[in-house]
């Protein structure tokens, strides 16, 4: 196998690892709809990073978290709905991006890429970065699994019973906007949304404790992207669709498997 | 002691609380009563710190509101609460929570904190339950393992919205049989109650309000007057009862 195969090869599989950590989380606290405008709002990042000069990563990374923050401080302190406030920010940094692109007249620029994502494309630099990224989400979670599992209860009794939720949250956002960011390049603006929910969904169809949950969803994700990976060098598929495709299968099967009460 | 003076609470112009003066003592079983939409919810959310107060003071134990939270929780039983039934915790988990604050971060809870949940959940009569899923509990179960996880809190101060709420007659007795125990142990409970009956037979502080502060006294004081002043048509139905 060419070496630019091996790299593609574990690049699919550690950024599915580093989402599948997240996804059950994302799914327990009902925020799929934030991850994907948080894909969204990684364009303007882009287009930022276009116009500064900066390296693109870096530029979204930074325009990323400050929007997740912002959205989640605004939907805490202004009583704005969180589903307006992220309709908001998503609209606002698309057009922003849009403006951005065209002012920068840069033809260089390869929409479609960041769209839907090319894993062959990806260079070994970024490999490294996104198996530290799944090192550093797993310490996470292994640090705040207490905090994290009753924030994502319920937030209100997480506060009258004083446990500390907040550093928690504020790295939760933190980390998933550099999650996004970090994974635009194989996944891409489109499919990092799947790949944040279908391992988790698939996963809690079959287990029910969250452990559980969080290796299932991580053993679901290398699973798709050997097969997905796979599929797409034998029949010449795009890549990161072929994975997301192989999820949507697995999750169907998982759905008729679904425990039952 | 709680203490509350000044306190006056607004949404969008309406008054909620006007003007409340009130001093619950510390050790006493008291009850809440009042009409739908007296602010009886909100008085217990503004004494927990859960809403900003906006004008007025609370002291708990003589200690400013905020100070207090700081080092404690209120052991809190709430009317109803948001969760949802496919979440994948068990009753045991959800009575941990009571402890879960006391336990620093990146540590789990230890056995020694699952056999005290567990010692808390057979008083409350729902140890069987401990290993069942949230989803899979009755309303009269999961209102146990909230009374479980406040009485795990360890707080000095119970307070419980609409216990009764989901329990039938003979459930509500025992429930509040046992708050009795718990308050005969020393804890303070502040509950608000629509079962007065109930009520006059385990409560030994009535705090009757409908916005305002109509009557804050000693049980055997309470007279039909003041009910009749804080819930106004409603009286006769009241007067059966008392």
């Amino acid at each position: 196998m060419p070496g630019f195969l091996i790299t593609a090869l574990w690049g699919a599989i550690l950024s599915g690892i580093s989402l599948a950590i997240f996804a059950p989380y994302v799914t327990l606290r009902k925020i799929s709809y934030l991850g994907e405008a948080l894909s969204h709002v990684a364009f303007a990042g882009i287009a930022i990073g276009i116009i500064t000069g900066m390296n693109l990563n870096l530029a979204a990374m930074i325009f990323v978290s400050g929007i997740a923050w912002g959205i989640s401080w605004l939907s805490r302190h202004q009583k704005l709905q969180e589903a307006n406030t992220i309709t908001i920010f998503l609209s606002l940094s698309m057009a922003l991006g849009i403006i951005l692109i065209s002012l920068s007249r840069s033809y260089s620029f390869d929409l479609p890429s960041y769209l839907f994502g090319n894993v062959l494309l990806i260079q070994k630099g970024e490999v490294w970065a996104l198996g530290a990224l799944s090192i550093i989400n797993t310490l996470y979670v292994l640090f705040f699994y207490k905090e994290l599992f009753y924030l994502s209860y319920n937030p209100e009794m997480a506060k009258v019973f004083r446990i500390r939720t907040a550093l928690a949250e504020r790295l939760f956002y933190l980390l998933l906007a550099i999650n996004i960011v970090l994974n635009l390049k194989s996944a891409g603006i489109i499919l990092v949304t799947a790949q944040l929910i279908l391992p988790a969904v698939i996963a809690f169809n079959i287990v029910r404790r969250l452990h559980f949950a969080i290796l299932m969803s991580i053993a679901t994700a290398i699973f798709t992207a050997l097969v997905g990976f796979g599929l797409s060098y034998q029949l010449n598929l795009p890549t990161g669709a072929t994975i997301v495709i192989c999820q949507g299968l697995l999750y169907g099967i998982s759905f008729f498997l679904k425990r039952r009460v | 002691m709680i203490q509350i003076k000044d306190l006056n609470y607004q949404i969008a112009d309406k008054d909620i609380l006007q003007n409340i003066q009130l001093e619950i003592p510390k050790g006493v079983f008291a009850a809440i009563i009042g009409p739908n939409g007296a602010g009886k919810s909100t008085l217990i959310k503004l004494i927990m710190g859960l809403i900003p107060l906006q004008t007025g003071e609370i002291h708990i134990s003589g200690k400013a509101q905020a100070d207090w939270l700081k080092e404690h929780n209120f052991g809190y039983l709430p009317q109803r609460e948001e969760f949802d039934r496919d979440f994948p915790a068990t009753a045991l988990d959800i009575v941990l929570m009571g402890i879960a604050g006391s336990i620093p971060l990146g540590r789990r809870c230890k056995a020694s904190h699952k056999a005290k949940a567990l010692a808390v959940m057979q008083k409350c009569g729902i140890k069987e339950k401990a290993q069942s899923f949230i989803g899979t509990l009755s309303g009269g179960e999961f209102q146990r393992v909230m009374l479980a996880r406040a009485i795990l809190s360890d707080s000095p101060y119970l307070i419980l919205d609409e216990p009764e709420a989901g329990i039938d007659k003979v459930g509500v007795k025992s429930f509040f049989a046992l708050l009795k125990e718990l308050n005969e142990e020393g804890k303070t409970i502040i509950s608000i109650s629509h079962d007065l009956h109930t009520l006059s037979e385990y409560c030994s502080f009535l705090i009757c309000l409908n916005r305002s502060l109509h009557c804050h006294t000693e049980m055997d004081l309470v007279n039909a007057e003041m009910i009749q002043k804080t819930f106004g048509e409603t009286i006769r139905l009241i007067e059966k009862d008392y």
